[in-house]
């Protein structure tokens, strides 16, 4: 029998962007078990939404969980908190959400392509990949005032409408941007070198996608296609503005590249179609009443499902508020899929994992 | 929302007469201190079903513990290990030290702390 090792990686890691610890035991340098550890960056956030804040200025608080989905924190906190107070929102106001829910997810799936393409060795398909995000970043500075942490949707409603000049500016943007994705498409399928390295790495199967309730982009390019976005049309009419859901089979490295790639198309074209045909009402719904019952409401976030389940008990002040980042779901399938995978690949299949610790720790 | 209150003897029979790994997403396990008890809460959606969320309840007492579903729901550790750190409750087969330092002594989303 082979001597085994264990390394570990992280919390901090030259590979890993996350405070998030992992202990792998290897042999022959392929990886036989591996432990996940996420204790380091807990902040007590939810402790702090139920015991110092009033719930409409909860959504700002549950906006700095992540900064980089924070607009779907602050949807999904919103939406949850209307259930309690028993309001509809405007119909403008679900529109200018799923458009910047959609810049987001453009962001960050590029940003996870990004981190992929510099932890499989191509520095420069980082900075390219890199290069192009910051268009995002300058269009979701544009529409909500800021690069991160947009305080856009708040309870009622959403705090900025969008301009006709924001909008041209998006539309100009995007022409653009779509050679360039489909550059980047080329470049992550074709390569030679890099879809060698990322094919079959950090594989999991449909059936163990399922059997460890995986969300996200790391569930459909497994082939289960599970997307919230398929199943909220009562908060927000995903189908209207043409939203499709993307799977892959091969569940491996590679296929998460093409899932978030495909994704990105998904994302252009719902936005076109919410900017052209944003309907015309207010912006929020303005209530004096309380918070009672519990609710909850799943929101799909770039890194899949976000949970949220609020109790409220007539008072300013929320009972409980319990958050579940996608990561959170994901992290026994994270474990399960290093097994059998060499050592060399650990960076590459953590960066396709997308891990939020910031979400998942809160 | 489909709720299903029942006692902390039988959910765990009942998630496994529920739960089929094809059919059924586990989304997180939840607690909520009500003063004298804690109500723990198991959430699931269905693949087939995109709006049905079904929610297994069932209040304890500090004391008790919270038998582990990890047999039935091998990925349901996390949430566990979370709920043990985070609301200082015992449950079967789970230790503290994943959120919080393995030393850390009060459940921060417990009321009194």
């Amino acid at each position: 029998m082979s001597r085994q090792y264990e390394i570990p990686v992280g919390a901090q890691h030259i590979s890993l962007l996350e405070p998030l610890h992992f202990k792998f035991t290897t042999e022959n340098e392929r990886i036989v078990n591996t432990t996940a550890n996420v204790f380091y960056v807990h902040r007590g956030i939810e402790k702090a939404c139920c015991t110092k804040f009033k719930f409409r200025q909860v959504s700002f608080v549950v906006g700095r969980v992540c900064g980089l989905c924070s607009i779907s924190h602050t949807t999904a906190y919103s939406q949850v908190a209307e259930k309690l107070i028993k309001i509809e929102v405007p119909r403008r106001a679900k529109y200018l959400r799923m458009l910047v829910i959609e810049l987001d997810r453009i962001h960050s799936h590029l940003l996870c392509l990004s981190h992929v393409a510099e932890n499989s060795g191509f520095e420069a398909l980082f900075m390219k990949t890199m290069e192009y995000r910051e268009a995002f970043m300058e269009l979701l500075e544009a529409v909500c005032g800021n690069r991160i942490q947009y305080d856009f949707s708040i309870v009622g409603g959403v705090a900025r409408d969008l301009s006709a000049r924001v909008a041209q500016m998006i539309r100009d943007r995007f022409k653009i941007f779509k050679p360039q994705l489909d550059e980047l498409v080329d470049i992550f399928q074709n390569n030679w070198s890099l879809s060698l390295k990322n094919k079959r790495a950090g594989a999991i199967t449909v059936k163990d996608a399922m059997r460890l309730n995986v969300v996200g982009p790391f569930a459909r390019a497994a082939g289960l296609a599970i997307d919230v976005r398929n199943e909220t049309e009562d908060l927000l009419p995903w189908k209207e503005v043409g939203f499709k859901i993307v799977t892959e089979t091969a569940g491996d490295v590679y296929a998460r590249n093409l899932v978030r790639l495909r994704e990105i198309y998904v994302s252009l074209r719902i936005i076109e179609n919410v900017i052209n045909g944003l309907p015309e009402s207010a912006l929020i719904t303005e209530t004096k009443a309380f918070p009672d019952g519990e609710a909850v409401v799943r929101l799909e976030a770039p890194r899949g499902e976000l949970f949220y389940y609020a109790k409220g008990n007539k008072t300013q002040v929320l009972e409980r508020l319990k958050i579940k980042a996608p990561t959170f779901s994901n992290i026994s399938a994270m474990v399960e899929g290093f097994k059998g995978n060499e050592y060399g690949s650990v960076p590459a299949i953590i960066a396709s994992y997308d891990p939020c610790l910031s979400c998942t720790a809160r | 929302m489909k709720r299903i209150d029942t006692s902390i003897e039988n959910v765990k029979n009942e998630i496994r007469d529920f739960y089929h790994p094809g059919l059924h997403h586990f989304i997180v396990m939840n607690a909520v201190d009500l003063g004298e008890k804690i109500e723990v809460q198991w959430f699931f959606s269905n693949y087939t079903e995109p709006y049905e969320i079904t929610v297994f309840c069932a209040s304890i007492t500090p004391d008790v513990e919270v038998p582990t579903i990890k047999d039935i729901i091998s990925s349901a550790w996390v949430a566990e290990a979370e709920l043990t750190d985070l609301m200082n409750i015992k449950i079967e087969n789970t230790e503290k030290g994943f959120v919080l330092e393995p030393d850390f002594e009060t459940g921060p989303l417990r009321k009194k702390n």
